[in-house]
């Protein structure tokens, strides 16, 4: 949480600190297939950190690992709240899941929001305002965001072929970005704090772009500034370099 | 507004008020009447402010705007009311020249939601030529802006110009419409789909223009074919990896992946909407070429070290260096040999160098000379090569000439101490031989010492014969043998899965397309038409705790054993064929010969024994094994039979039998007494036994009948 000091703000010089009123944050989405590890844990870190986050899952359904390989829990996206699958799952076998992380992992969940959504059934735009209590929620209410981090190749590839689709009715540029993360809860970790320095990377630049002041500003001068848009693929790339394991792959799309 | 609140005070109201609205569209026309004034330039009605503050407002207001028109929220109908109001205020940020890029971003936004929006009004209302010169006046401003501004903000405005005035289409304007002419409408919107295009072709791709633009591509293919094959084409020319020739940075490398991959996801995206659009040929090899290229380029370059690759002339920017410095082939000069006796080493021996000559390739281990071995020829030239060959060819064939000279029995002395030469095959051989025959005790020694005294000069290639091998223990030959046996199979696995199977008919021959089907042909046949005295000749049947002497062929069968067991599923195929050359080949063994030993009804049983506890309740694998085997006898019934002692196999097995007497009439009478069995035996099994057997068996029926009213007496009284 420390790391990312609301950036002070902007113009007015006034020095808000705290969701309510900080300076400019950009606004994230994480997405993994089953939307409850990896885009959870990233999710909770990134509210924790103050900016407005939302998260959905790829996949058809939901998909917990159960007592072997081929009898995974399985359940609907958006109709399962994190809270039912905890009593479920604790009931069936709580020793069991208590071991493999499950139930931890849930207990986490539920505290964050209500239960896991799927990309493909969110419409864009529709204002969130019902997800008010969900950790992270403010500043998404609108029902878009800047930001989309995928956690995996495939949830990537599945959100662009979505966006394709979809025909960019919102003419609105979303930047698109994989962070590659094994879906475990370790990975998920170390995943998490990769975002969030990606995160932190990403909005430093976009505050950097509204704080310049506009008084002095010449518009024939324009391409001598990178605007945060431009800055995108450098800061993906010096990030990189920090996290070598977390192979990334970016686009610019259209909400 | 009495006194003048600070800005984040204002905004923080601004928010309340866009809540109200989010939760609630209807309120939108107050709510945007009452911000326009705040966000105008003009600063009408509004008390004066500083500059800073101004922006704050605009960018605030200018993203709501953007936000209320994008929003699938709020009725079409509605916001074509509403978007007459605001154009005003958007042309006048908008010529702003000293604007803000946040509030640009946003406006050219908005223009491109409301555009379609306009277009539409001024259709159905011609009269209106305020509006219409209003909202081409944002045209017109956003185009020039695109000319002069930094890439960042030419992205959105890329998509707000992504053929817009196509978006509505050009077949709703009436003909006599005073205000729109539909063929100037049409050029100008070729021309900006020119310009879009011309991204492509620029030499110096920006990738958030490039992603920008191809993700914004996707509806308008979809939505004007006409124009969809002209993009297709321009996309198909484009290579987003031309710029992966140059040292990459990590900024490119995440660009050139980026551009890559959002081309390919876009043709993708095509061919998955559209499998018969006539480019689906085209965009399936582009995509295939661009993720081979892709997988060169970067999983090359991240690799540390690997051993060297052969350079892959599918990378069209490789061969192209390659081909511009063509490599001058240096004569190269194998000097021949002096007169006299020579050894091997110095006949292959073609450098000069006196101390590269002196060095002992043998203290290195063997993987690193293979390592060396590879690399030199993978590197060498073969023009080189040719040459050097050639030489020591020469020199052999000058060699050859002098030998009947110096082999003269009268003349030649004994060589041994005038070859000094690290080259001596036979001696360490001889020994090895001399141990093991000493251990086996089967030769003398003296014979061994009497060959080597001839055979150790023999440097000569002429008159060079290789020592008799070793003679090897049984266990050796086991060994080897199962080694042999490892390698066949091993084989396989490199073996690609046979794609899709084609019928060759009665007349193909076996094992010609030289894929793992045939090599699983190939390896049945070696097990069951094994070679003469490798076959055991044991009598008695096999017992299985006998030790049985080593047999190649059943350790191929064993191997194959297990080979099917690792995937029996999938491999149910290969069990199949196998057992149908085991069954032929135990026919034939019967028709030759006396002491014949027979193999299938064994290994049946043995793989059924494999099989069986894996299966699931629902596993076709079974009926499928038990009626295609060539043969089916008493015990392979009785495996079945046992399956219905888990309740949940019943259905399994009884379904498995059901198909042999439905399929293999030769067969029935024996399924139907193993059903009949199955009746007798298991409790979870009757009712659909009985159900069965009613059918298929005659008289079963009133037996049923029968035993159901001795019930009370005889519990078990039925036998066949």
């Amino acid at each position: 949480m420390a790391q990312t000091q609301p950036q002070p703000a902007n113009g007015s010089g006034q020095n808000v600190e705290g969701p309510a009123d900080g300076g400019f944050k950009l606004k994230f989405c994480t997405v993994c297939a089953s939307n409850n590890n990896r885009s959870m844990e990233s999710h909770l870190r990134l509210a924790a950190a103050n900016y407005p986050v939302i998260s959905f899952g790829t996949g058809s359904l939901v998909r917990l690992p159960g007592p072997s390989i081929t009898q995974p829990n399985v359940y609907q996206f958006n109709k399962t709240s994190y809270d039912s699958m905890y009593k479920e799952l604790e009931s069936k076998d709580a020793r069991l899941y208590r071991a493999n992380g499950i139930l931890n992992m849930l207990g986490r969940n539920r505290d964050v929001k209500w239960g896991p959504e799927r990309w493909q059934d969110w419409r864009v735009g529709i204002p969130r305002l019902e997800h008010a209590k969900d950790q992270g929620s403010e500043g998404v209410e609108g029902g878009v965001v800047d930001v989309v981090i995928t956690c995996e190749e495939r949830c990537w590839d599945a959100v662009i072929d979505d966006l394709l689709n979809r025909g960019s009715p919102l003419n609105r540029p979303v930047h698109v970005i994989n962070v590659d993360i094994k879906d475990n809860h370790e990975e998920a970790l170390v995943g998490g704090r990769g975002i969030l320095d990606l995160a932190d990377s990403l909005n430093k630049a976009a505050a950097e772009e509204r704080k310049l002041n506009p008084v002095g500003f010449d518009s024939g001068s324009a391409s001598s500034r990178s605007s945060f848009d431009e800055r995108v693929p450098e800061i993906i790339g010096e990030w990189q370099e920090r996290w070598p394991n977390l192979p990334a792959v970016w686009t610019l799309a259209w909400f | 507004m009495a006194a003048p609140m600070s800005v984040d005070q204002q905004i923080k109201l601004l928010e309340e008020a866009r809540r109200v609205v989010l939760n609630d569209p209807n309120y939108y026309q107050q709510i945007i009447q009452g911000i326009l004034p705040l966000i105008d330039p003009r600063g009408k009605g509004e008390p004066q402010r500083d500059t800073a503050s101004k922006v704050e407002l605009q960018r605030w207001g200018a993203e709501f705007l953007a936000e209320t028109f994008a929003s699938p929220a709020i009725p079409p109908q509605q916001k074509e009311t509403l978007c007459l109001t605001v154009l005003e205020a958007l042309r006048s940020m908008l010529d702003d020249p000293n604007q803000d890029n946040a509030v640009v971003k946003s406006v050219v936004q908005t223009a491109a939601s409301i555009y379609p929006l306009v277009f539409r009004w001024i259709i159905n209302n011609s009269y209106d030529n305020q509006s219409w010169e209003r909202i081409q006046a944002i045209k017109t401003r956003i185009l020039q802006i695109w000319d002069t501004a930094a890439p960042g903000t030419v992205g959105p405005e890329a998509n707000a110009m992504r053929g817009d005035p196509m978006e509505v289409s050009l077949g709703m304007v009436p003909p006599n419409h005073s205000s729109l002419i539909p063929r100037n409408l049409e050029a100008e919107a070729s021309g900006l789909l020119d310009r879009m295009l011309g991204i492509f072709q620029e030499s110096i791709s920006d990738a958030v223009l490039v992603d920008a633009t191809l993700n914004s591509l996707a509806i308008l293919i979809r939505a004007r074919p006409q124009v969809g094959n002209r993009i297709i084409n321009v996309i198909l020319n484009f290579n987003p990896l031309k710029q992966a020739n140059s040292p990459m940075t990590p900024k490119s490398r995440v660009q050139i992946k980026s551009m890559e991959k959002t081309t390919r996801l876009l043709l993708v995206n095509i061919n998955k909407r559209d499998p018969q659009n006539p480019l689906a040929g085209r965009i399936q090899q582009y995509v295939e070429r661009m993720m081979r290229s892709r997988n060169e380029i970067f999983d090359e370059a991240t690799r540390k070290r690997g051993p060297p690759e052969p350079t892959d002339g599918l990378d069209a920017a490789k061969r192209q260096k390659l081909a511009q410095m063509p490599v001058p082939v240096p004569r190269f000069n194998v000097p021949p040999l002096t007169p006299g006796p020579h050894t091997i080493a110095e006949l292959f021996t073609i450098s000069a160098e006196k101390g590269l000559e002196s060095f002992d390739v043998s203290i290195l281990p063997e993987h690193i000379v293979v390592q060396i071995g590879i690399t030199i020829l993978q590197k060498l030239n073969a023009d080189i090569l040719n040459q050097a060959i050639e030489g020591v060819r020469k020199r052999y064939t000058s060699m050859q000439a002098l030998q009947p000279q110096q082999l003269n029995p009268s003349t030649f002395p004994l060589g041994v101490e005038e070859d000094d030469d690290d080259y001596d095959p036979d001696f360490d051989n001889a020994e090895d031989t001399e141990q093991i025959l000493n251990k086996l005790d089967s030769a003398p020694p003296p014979v061994i010492e009497e060959e080597m005294a001839v055979k150790a000069p023999d440097i000569a290639p002429v008159n060079y014969t290789l020592p008799p091998p070793p003679v090897m223990t049984l266990e050796e030959v086991e060994q080897v043998g199962q080694g042999t046996v490892g390698r066949v199979f091993g084989v396989m696995n490199t073996l690609e899965e046979p794609g899709k199977k084609t019928k060759a008919g009665l007349n193909r021959l076996a094992a010609s397309s030289c894929d793992r089907d045939d090599w699983i042909t190939i390896i049945t046949r070696l097990a069951t038409r094994s070679v003469a005295g490798l076959e055991e000749t044991d009598t008695v049947k096999t017992e299985p705790d006998a030790v049985t002497p080593f047999s190649l062929s059943n350790t191929i069968r064993n191997s194959l054993y297990l080979y099917i067991l690792e995937d029996f599923r999938k491999r149910i195929d290969i069990a199949v064929a196998w057992l149908c050359e085991e069954w032929y080949n135990d026919k034939v063994q019967m028709k030759a010969g006396e002491e014949s030993v027979l193999h299938y009804e064994k290994w049946v049983v043995k793989l059924l024994d494999g099989i069986i506890p894996y299966l699931d309740t629902r596993d076709k694998v079974l009926t499928r094994f038990l009626s295609e085997i060539p043969g089916l006898s008493l015990e392979v019934l009785n495996k079945v039979k046992e399956l219905c002692k888990d309740p949940a196999m019943v259905n399994l097995a009884l379904t498995s039998l059901l198909y042999l007497v439905l399929m293999r009439p030769p067969v029935r009478e024996i399924a139907l007494d193993a059903v009949e069995d199955i009746w007798n035996t298991y409790e979870d099994a009757k009712p659909i036994a009985a159900k069965y057997l009613t059918k298929w068996r005659p008289g079963f029926a009133d037996r049923l009948k029968d035993k159901e009213e001795e019930k009370p007496a005889t519990p078990q009284g039925i036998t066949t």
